[in-house]
């Protein structure tokens, strides 16, 4: 790794050494955690969130599923993890161990109010005891409560009036914390600016049934019979999650730096956040998985693809996919192209074929012999399906063919027929 | 040394996180090498790919299906150069481990209680099976799953021939078999053990006594011998030695190996049996005597390595010339001498040829002679062709030998299958052979013209 490069990010004012932050969540549950994460490099937490004392708070029993693909463990996480059931002195007195120990790792308290005092209070009680910026929990996908966790942030005018009262409570930054179980998060968004929010984290974890028990019926997590649709978070959430930061970013009307999260992992993951305009990133289901050691993947790979770049501040790499990101309508469809295959990689499964047969263009001949696929260029949709089918990620790629390449139309399977084709009169406008 | 459950029962196989995981690597091919590959027609490519999608009964019904003796040819097969050769995940890492798979598929279905095959609507046609190997039980299978009464002979006490009398028990164990044998039990065949069928008096008894046609099965059951072999106490052929491992008489088997010197003789798969046995036996050392080179050995490749890493002593480029034995007529030596390898003989291989003064003698109490299985004394010739080798003459396609109906229309009706007809062979070859049969018995007492 080469010191040229500089990881540090600043949002609403507060450095951070690099963008990694673990999020609000089981693995943000107490200082001796935290403490640990810290040792691996995370540059902040966003702790779990706090809980006043005004309702118990009691996890159920089992709190969460896994949701596995093939053989394949984990690609998703569903969960029915309460707010923090630690007294709120605990937690408090844990917030100043960490800033006496670690004073250059910003503490982002997450809080959860069921009224404007109660949000008043949380967000004062964190100010007082070493928080350096508030994320305000409009989004846990379970509540039930009216007013609270995810129907704030489905409840636009809530959102601003809490982000209000936080922010005439404390002096320190402030972020809303969206929920992704809406259509457009721009406009929760923007109420939680007109509230006076300082920037926006996004997102919470998606409602969802990833499983369910096919002995009993009851999905997963089953707490003694009952299941529930709840949190669901991974790696399969990330593409999802990825296009409500860029809209929120490519939104000229909100402007407010954005924290990410939704299924990070990787170096790469958080990169792709920092690209469509995220300034820091979070992350759990990733330590859940693999433990906070991460992190240490994420800083060397991201200095690395930095300094291959000649990058030399990470801060430069917001928002840098945004100009390359555009609605469809602004394609060049005077362009146009086809798979290209490199045989020589070929093992000769021939799973091109039945896609292409099936679902693509028919555009592949096989050779059974030679256990090869043999392209019809003129029938090649350029969907690219084939490309990752394929077991060997290098083998087909796409290539621009010249202006005067035609593709031959799909096949009629009766041409006598056409003549008999009825339409409705007039045709469509 | 203690004959120990190692010795008598097989290593665990697959579960379902490894089969699954294994099949995730499955590229699902199109017209899938695999499944060509397959002598038996077990169809991995399919069986596989409902793994992959979750329809694990489904797989387990197909392998059922197609393969009687699934579970057998999953543990047994030389996969590598069946259904593993072709296979287009090698090109990515490795070949996909088809016969695990296959095995945990047939364990688990066990393990659920899952049985896919059932008997059809009853038949008043009875068949008779001569011989409960592979080659007997696939017939007996197939025929009991179109409904026939089934009949299987058996010499020996227990049913499964090579299966049961011709392999260690760690490689294929009791346990195993048995869970075989119930699936084709509960198809309604019947064992008869204990009874020998003895060449075509036997057989053409079987016909007139009401069985509408006879499947000779009966594998080969003497051994090539060198000369002297018989003269000497403490040799023994491959076919007493792995049949007295798996009857009451391992304990004092394992009693007279145990911290003497065996020689094996052969390079083939019997042969590293042996020599395997007799070295987990207790055996201080095992050589393995071949006059070819190691290359030139025909057991399979893992099996030879497999061996190589146990310890057994290879003695490859060498010859038998002689048992030597002491006053009381007991195994005190084998004399060998060296040979070079020389031009290809008919069988393609450079031949070897002794090396002039080479002679040494390896001292040795116990040899075990593994150079090749024959047909034992039952004479098939009064009733079907035979060849020079003493095999029997089936048809490729439906097994038919040439039997003719002399007396009545069921003596036009003799089949056969397994090592009989082919020589040494593979059990998943017997299986194909009993499906082969059992589907022409069917055609044949159906009308149907047949080959």
């Amino acid at each position: 790794m080469s010191a040229k490069v500089d990881l540090s990010v600043t949002m609403c004012g507060v450095r951070f050494a690099n963008p990694f932050l673990l999020s609000s969540s089981p693995v943000s549950n107490s200082a001796e955690m935290v403490e640990q994460a810290y040792e691996h490099g995370w540059a902040g937490v966003c702790t779990k969130t706090l809980n006043s004392g005004s309702i118990p708070i009691i996890h159920p029993s089992p709190r969460m599923a896994g949701y596995d693909y093939e053989a394949k463990r984990e690609v998703g996480l569903q969960n029915v993890e309460q707010i923090s059931d630690r007294p709120l002195k605990d937690n408090l007195a844990d917030f100043r161990y960490l800033k006496k120990k670690y004073p250059d790792r910003p503490i982002i308290a997450s809080i959860m109010g069921f009224s404007n005092d109660e949000w008043a209070f949380l967000a004062k009680a964190a100010a007082d005891n070493g928080a350096d910026m508030l994320e305000l929990n409009f989004s846990c996908p379970h509540m039930t409560v009216e007013g609270s966790g995810h129907k704030v942030g489905q409840a636009f005018a809530l959102c601003e009036r809490f982000t209000e009262t936080v922010k005439k409570s404390v002096r320190i930054p402030v972020l809303a914390k969206m929920t992704p179980n809406i259509t457009d998060m721009t406009e929760p968004a923007i109420f939680s600016k007109k509230g006076g929010a300082d920037g926006i984290s996004a997102v919470n974890t998606f409602r969802g049934i990833s499983s369910i028990g096919l002995d009993d019926l009851v999905p997963l997590p089953n707490v003694f019979g009952v299941g529930a649709m709840s949190g669901y978070s991974g790696s399969a959430i990330k593409p999802i999650a990825l296009h409500f930061i860029a809209e929120m970013a490519q939104c000229p009307e909100l402007g407010l730096p954005l924290s990410a999260m939704g299924g990070i992992e990787t170096w790469v993951d958080a990169l792709e956040y920092l690209l469509v305009g995220a300034t820091t990133v979070q992350a759990t289901t990733g330590v859940i998985k693999y433990g906070y050691r991460i992190v240490e993947d994420m800083i060397e790979g991201l200095t690395d693809f930095c300094e291959a770049k000649g990058i030399r501040r990470a801060a430069d790499l917001v928002g840098k996919a945004l100009p390359n990101l555009k609605t469809t309508d602004h394609f060049d469809l005077a362009r146009q192209g086809i798979a290209r295959y490199d045989l020589d990689q070929c093992v000769g499964c021939g799973q091109c074929y039945i896609v292409c047969r099936d679902a693509g263009g028919q555009a592949l001949e096989w050779e059974a012999k030679r256990r090869r696929p043999k392209l019809v260029e003129e029938k090649c949709l350029s969907c690219m399906i084939c490309s990752f089918i394929c077991p060997v990620p290098s083998l087909i790629s796409f290539r621009e063919m010249p202006k005067d390449f035609r593709r031959k139309p799909t096949r009629v399977m009766d041409e006598g027929m056409i003549g008999s084709v009825k339409l409705p009169p007039g045709g469509a406008t | 040394m203690r004959v120990t459950g190692r010795f008598t029962t097989m290593e665990k196989g697959f579960g379902l996180v490894q089969a699954l995981a294994e099949a995730e690597r499955c590229l699902l091919c199109h017209d899938a090498p695999c499944s060509k590959g397959c002598p038996a027609e077990t169809d991995p490519a399919t069986f596989i790919r409902k793994l992959r999608l979750r329809n694990v009964k489904g797989a387990i019904r197909t392998i059922k299906t197609n393969n009687s003796l699934g579970g057998a040819c999953g543990v047994l097969c030389p996969t590598a150069r069946l259904c593993e050769k072709q296979c287009s995940a090698t090109g990515i890492v490795r070949p996909i481990a088809i016969g695990k798979i296959q095995r945990f598929l047939v364990e688990h279905a066990w393990q659920i209680g899952f049985e896919p095959l059932s008997r059809g609507p009853a038949r008043t046609e009875k068949i008779a099976v001569v011989g409960s190997g592979p080659a007997g039980l696939s017939c007996a299978a197939e025929l009991a799953k179109d409904g026939f009464a089934v009949s299987v002979f058996e010499e020996r006490s227990e049913p499964g021939g090579v299966i049961r009398w011709g392999v260690p028990a760690y490689r294929f164990d009791k346990a195993f078999l048995s869970n075989e044998l119930a699936t084709i039990e509960k198809l309604g065949v019947t064992f008869v053990c204990n009874t020998r069928i003895d060449g075509a008096a036997g057989a053409k008894r079987l016909l007139a006594d009401g069985f509408s046609a006879v499947f000779l099965g009966p594998g080969l059951w003497a051994a090539e011998r060198l000369p002297g072999a018989e003269k000497v106490k403490g040799v023994r052929t491959s076919v007493e030695f792995l049949a007295a491992l798996r009857g009451k008489g391992i304990g004092a088997l394992a009693k007279e190996l145990d911290g003497k010197t065996v020689a094996v003789i052969g390079g083939g798969s019997v042969a590293m049996d042996c020599v395997e046995s007799a070295l987990k036996l207790g055996a201080k050392d095992a050589y393995l005597v071949y006059r070819r080179s190691f290359a030139q050995m025909p057991a399979e490749e893992d099996e030879r390595l497999a061996a190589l890493r146990l310890g057994v002593h290879f003695l490859v480029l060498n010859q038998p010339v002689k048992y030597l034995a002491d006053g009381k007529g007991k195994l005190k030596g084998l004399r060998l001498v060296r040979t070079r390898l020389g031009k290809p003989d008919a069988s393609g291989r450079r031949k070897p040829g002794p090396v002039k003064g080479s002679e040494w003698v390896l001292d040795c109490t116990a040899a075990i002679e593994a150079i090749g299985n024959t047909a034992d004394a039952a004479d098939w010739s009064a009733l079907v062709k035979m060849d020079e080798d003493g095999l029997v003459v089936a048809n490729g396609k439906t097994r038919k030998t040439s039997a003719r109906a002399v007396r009545s229309p069921a003596q036009g009706r003799v089949f056969a299958g397994g090592d009989i007809v082919r020589g040494p062979a593979l059990v998943v070859e017997a299986v194909q052979d009993g499906k082969l049969a059992a589907r022409a018995i069917r055609a044949a007492l159906e009308g149907e013209v047949t080959a």
